[in-house]
């Protein structure tokens, strides 16, 4: 218990900062689930008063019933359902969306404080769904679980104390029943459906990470005609995700039939309680009349609570799921590297590194050093553990055994905002943003006019291309940069690169994916901005060397340890 | 015939038609019952206000009410069980058969495909088809019939009444479609900007690496709030109409509420002399007004669950795309005819849909015990021939004939890892194989050395959530496979591509040891080292398949 509420603290807090829209929002929905109940208990009331008055009319007895104020009440009672029940689900739905900003940006800030190994792990898309859907379901907590039981509450209060006004006994026993009916469909339903919802959503992982082995594997699944063994795999855990959804519903269907059980017991028990006070002439008709209908209507207060609340085990996981990112973001040790305008000289030693639960380590004992503004190059085929290394330089992960220093500071201990500064990686993989090619280039410079645009465009050699588009600058790149080549999204990177003024720069594959002559174009650009600067060129291997000028060292990266090439027309340019 | 989604939920309705019937009628005698209970409660109050019964005397029947009431409760659950159990099975059988198609397009088509993106279809979007069999569909003739219901018994009560609620009955479907208009519209317009707003903000995390590089992570974060918050605005747009639909249905329930109450307590006053109203009594009153809301009461719980309706269909629409693929698999193999032959082409042509040929009137002959290579430049078509032989797919012309049934070996460059332990991994190879034969398999493989030092040995688990295995280990893996698994045709896809030295070496030393035993072994290959194993030689070139005779 003490573990869900620490668990939930932080999220409760975010939703709970709109105090005002909370109170305001749970409001509405109050007032329009009693305008509801005061319409037909204040008709009931109408009726019951009239068949009087008729009665005594018709015995020609005198009667003062005033039709106008009840007239005028049930109209406006009318009304008031109408525009409240309009008000509430528009205010509460901006409501939702206000915080579904605010969850969002809590969240996207605990992950700009992941460190490169735990990006790493979370970067397939399954995650980003699975992220996506829990951020939705702390989102959903607010209309499903806080506003509900909480208008819950103040109805019994306000219709318990009406009734109790005329009727002391049938209040107090409304009250009762009534509070004790919601502490079963709230409290207690939270906890009965716990474990089967808690339960769901991994049973929706598992079976996702299966379907997906499922179509990943389907190669060796049909050749070596297993097909049916992994279905029968897939069947059988499908069977226990789908008894315990069984469950799931024969709680909620239970949870309802109670509810529906004990308010219509309730209303009987008030009318068969009230009609001794009748008898005994301490209550009149139509008010009886009014407190049973009143009863009645509490079903509707009531409805959604069981199914909501055996849901909070789902809310409980994704809440738990979350925590583990802003668990997993690490404050660092504040560093600045001092301002230099000749690069910083890199120093590895018998650095060794090893992914937390891998059976290998990508790199081991290694050691070498690229003195300040001079240029290396590191060849290796693909998983040699080139991209590790450019990580280490930068000190987005630390070496598990061994020391990296640049200009004598271990990176790993910097502020990252100095790191963005100093160094400049330009990644395997280019992350390009779904926006204009214009927001794209500033985000490595936010405070770079057109100009500084165009001329890195040039340098890239994509200025041509890019007027003939007939957006421009302001051209969409679209998701992942699908609009654009593979080759073109490489040069946009590289030009955003070149936007920046960095000591160290990290170059994974610079000329991938563009032909020859761009090739030249590029390596010439790039061999003026490189000037004062270090460089660590990351290539595959070594196709055309004056690609690379003024390169000094050469290394190849084979089985985690690091091998000096002499390739003699390196560095001959 | 192709499928669209909306037959497609009609069929899958039907397998399920006894269930989602049971849980009509079940709603029905709920709603019927919850009739009853109010007739009774306004029969109950109009003995005890006006005829002055003594409440002693009417003990059986406020028993009766409880026996009401706790049927209504039974009835209830029923309804929700067996509406909630249909879709269980329904959508069972849904994920079944999207599986089996899965399986039916096999790996060519699958490599064309976003695997993230089929594992959620199989997931979320069946599991999205909940609320409309659970809820809506039952609903939808629920609500044609416990309406009439209640207009019997209002009509018996007082007919003008009933005739004010019928009067209103052909509103009702205007009202469906009022509020199904919102709906769809509400749902098309929140679906495109939930999702144009979802894509931004898991287009910013998948791009965190770049933001930390480039130092723009505060700015991204603050890009991210005024991104949701301008959806915000431009969807309360939306709403403030979309709504409206919904507001309508509530104020003619209201309305009807407030009519029926005027007019039986006028009529109770005797201010009305028309029809029925002067034989109005407390009971007949109080139940036509307890009444009318129970008959809007259904309508409004559709309109509630409108928004599934809406998911399942846009959920079936991914679906169905799917189903109305072609099948690529070939349903029945040909056993070659030539004595000793392994696989057999004949005359053979591959092509794929909306593409040039890509290879043309091939003739081969495998026999058992060949070691064959393939090469030719990338795309030259070496891999859609070792996917011929594996029976991946059939060719557009020809026979591609092989022994039914037999099972193959396959080995491709980009080993596949299973979520799971490593017992796991070998069983995909050979199900049944015991621990002995698996240890053997891996230690032939050169992973006797990793599986050492593992504590958990075989048991361990590998993959994402598992311990992490380099490329050179992933390779050696699948080798293992190969050695576990009796499987006489071994299909080897470059499988040297982007190894280090020392497990190129590995699966140098695996082709030999499968040669030595007598398998028969088709590898497309560039590596000269693997040229040098094989006993013949194919090369693809400009759409031909030729045969180096050395």
């Amino acid at each position: 218990m003490k573990q869900l509420y620490h668990d939930m603290k932080p999220w409760l807090l975010i939703l709970l900062r709109r105090r005002q829209h909370f109170v305001i929002g749970a409001l509405l929905v109050w007032i329009t689930l009693l305008a509801g109940l005061s319409l037909l208990g204040l008709s009931g009331w109408f009726i019951a008063a009239c068949a009087l008055a008729g009665i005594a009319l018709a015995a020609g007895l005198p009667s003062m019933l005033d039709i106008y104020v009840p007239g005028g009440g049930i109209r406006f009672f009318a009304l008031l359902r109408t525009v409240a029940r309009y008000a509430e689900r528009l205010y509460n739905h901006n409501t939702v969306l206000t915080l579904l900003a605010d969850l969002r940006y809590r969240v996207f800030g605990d992950l700009t404080r992941l460190d490169e190994t735990a990006l790493k792990r979370r970067r397939a898309s399954e995650w980003l769904s699975r992220l996506t859907a829990d951020i939705d379901t702390l989102d959903n907590l607010y209309l499903r679980l806080l506003v509900p039981p909480f208008v819950g509450l103040l109805c019994i209060l306000v219709v318990s104390g009406f009734i109790a006004i005329w009727l002391p006994v049938i209040g107090a026993v409304t009250a009762l029943v009534l509070s004790l009916l919601w502490l079963v469909v709230t409290l207690g339903y939270g906890w009965f459906g716990f474990a089967n919802s808690y339960q769901q959503v991994n049973d929706q992982d598992e079976l996702r990470r299966l379907v997906l082995d499922q179509v990943q594997a389907s190669a060796e699944l049909m050749s070596y005609q297993t097909n049916d063994w992994y279905r029968a795999r897939v069947d059988q855990h499908e069977m226990r995700a789908l008894s315990n959804q069984r469950q799931l519903a024969h709680k909620s269907a239970i949870g309802n039939a109670i509810v529906a059980a004990v308010t219509g017991m309730l209303v009987v028990g008030v009318l068969w309680l009230g009609s001794f006070t009748l008898a005994a002439g301490h209550v009149a008709g139509p008010i009886l009349v009014m407190a049973v209908i009143a009863v009645l209507g509490m079903n509707e207060v009531f409805t959604t609570l069981p199914a909501a609340f055996l849901r909070a085990g789902a809310s409980y996981g994704a809440a738990q799921r979350l925590n583990g990112l802003s668990a997993a973001a690490k404050d660092v040790v504040m560093l600045n590297l001092p301002d230099t305008s000749c690069g910083h000289q890199v120093v590895f030693q018998h650095v060794s590194f090893h992914y937390p639960d891998a059976a290998y380590s990508v790199l081991s004992d290694i050691t070498f050093t690229v003195p300040a503004g001079e240029r290396a190059v590191i060849t290796g085929v693909s998983g040699a553990g080139k991209s590790t290394l450019a990580s280490l330089t930068m000190g987005r992960i630390s070496p598990t055994q061994g020391s990296v220093a640049i200009a004598g500071n271990a990176p790993s201990h910097l502020m990252p905002e100095n790191r963005a500064e100093h160094f400049a990686y330009l990644t395997q993989q280019v992350d390009l943003f779904d926006g204009t090619l214009a927001d794209n280039l500033r985000v490595a410079n936010p405070d770079a006019n057109d100009t500084q645009l165009w001329e890195a465009l040039s340098q890239v050699g994509l200025d041509r291309w890019v007027r003939h588009q007939p957006g421009k600058l302001t051209t969409q790149v679209g998701e992942k940069g699908q609009q654009l080549s593979g080759g073109q999204a490489r040069r946009v990177a590289l030009a955003r690169l070149m936007l920046c003024d960095p000591a160290v720069v990290l170059l994974d594959e610079p000329f991938a994916g563009v032909d020859q002559f761009t090739a030249q174009h590029i390596a010439r650009s790039l061999d003026s901005w490189l000037i004062g600067r270090t460089v660590i060129y990351f290539v595959h291997q070594v196709e055309d060397a004056s690609l690379l000028p003024k390169v000094e060292y050469c290394w190849r990266l084979a089985e985690g340890g690091l091998i000096t090439d002499t390739l003699d027309y390196i560095g001959n340019n | 015939m192709l499928l669209t989604p909306r037959t497609w939920l009609q069929m899958l309705a039907q397998r399920e038609k006894k269930r989602l019937s049971l849980s009509v009628v079940w709603g029905v005698l709920a709603g019927g019952h919850t009739a009853l209970l109010v007739v009774g409660l306004a029969w109950v109050i109009d003995q005890l206000v006006v005829q002055g019964r003594p409440p002693g005397s009417l003990t059986t029947i406020f028993l009766g009410l409880l026996v009401v009431v706790a049927l209504r409760s039974l009835f209830q659950a029923l309804q929700e069980a067996s509406g909630a159990e249909a879709s269980l099975r329904i959508r069972q059988y849904a994920r079944e058969e999207l599986l089996n198609k899965v399986a039916a397009l096999g790996p060519v088509w699958l490599t064309r495909q976003q695997s993230g993106a089929l594992a959620t279809q199989s997931v979320e979007h069946i599991d999205a088809l909940d609320g409309y069999f659970a809820r809506f569909h039952p609903q939808l003739r629920i609500v044609v019939a416990l309406p009439l219901l209640i207009l019997c018994v209002v009509g018996w009560l007082d007919y003008l009444v009933a005739v004010f609620l019928l009067l209103s009955a052909p509103l009702i479907p205007l009202f469906m479609a009022l509020v199904g208009m919102g709906a769809e519209r509400l749902n098309r317009d929140q679906f495109r900007a939930v999702s144009r707003l979802s894509a931004h903000f898991v287009d910013r995390v998948r791009g965190m690496a770049t933001l930390q590089l480039f130092g723009h992570t505060k700015v991204a974060q603050q890009d991210v709030w005024y991104a949701t918050d301008d959806y915000r605005r431009l969807s309360m747009r939306t709403l403030r109409l979309a709504f409206l639909s919904s507001a309508v249905l509530e104020f003619f329930a209201s309305v009807a509420i407030a009519v029926v109450a005027m007019y039986v307590g006028f009529g109770l006053l005797g201010y009305i002399d028309y029809g029925p109203s002067p034989s109005l009594t407390l009971f007949t009153g109080l139940a036509v007004l307890l009444l009318a809301p129970e008959f809007f009461h259904p309508l409004r719980t559709l309109s509630q669950h409108y928004h599934d309706r809406a998911a399942a269909l846009g959920a079936a629409e991914n679906i169905v795309a799917i189903l109305n693929e072609p099948d690529m698999v070939p349903r029945v193999a040909t056993a070659p005819t030539v004595a000793n032959a392994v696989i057999e082409l004949r005359d053979v042509t591959i092509g794929y849909v909306g593409r040039a040929t890509v290879i043309e009137a091939v003739d081969a002959t495998i026999f058992a015990g060949d070691v064959v290579v393939i090469t030719g430049e990338s795309g030259s078509g070496k891999s859609s021939l070792l996917a011929l032989m594996a029976g991946f797919m059939a060719p557009s012309r020809g026979k591609c004939c092989y022994q039914p049934g037999a099972q193959v070996a396959w080995l491709d460059q980009t080993p596949c890892i299973i979520q799971g332990s490593l017992a796991d991994n070998l069983r995909l190879a050979a199900p049944y194989a015991d621990e002995h034969a698996m240890i053997n398999a891996l230690q032939r493989a050169g992973l006797g050395e990793l599986l050492r030092q593992l504590p958990a040995g075989l048991d361990t688990q590998v993959g994402e959530r598992g311990v992490g295995l380099s490329g050179g280990q992933s390779q050696r893996l699948s080798l293992a496979r190969v050695y576990l698994s009796k499987a006489p045709l071994v299909l080897l896809d470059e499988p040297t591509a982007n190894l280090d030295a020392a497990t190129e070496q590995a699966v140098i030393q695996a082709l030999l040891a499968w040669a030595r035993e007598g398998r028969t072994l088709v590898i497309a290959t560039h590596h000269p080292a693997v040229v040098a194993v094989a006993n013949r030689h194919f090369m693809c070139d400009s759409g031909q398949l030729v045969e180096v005779v050395s």
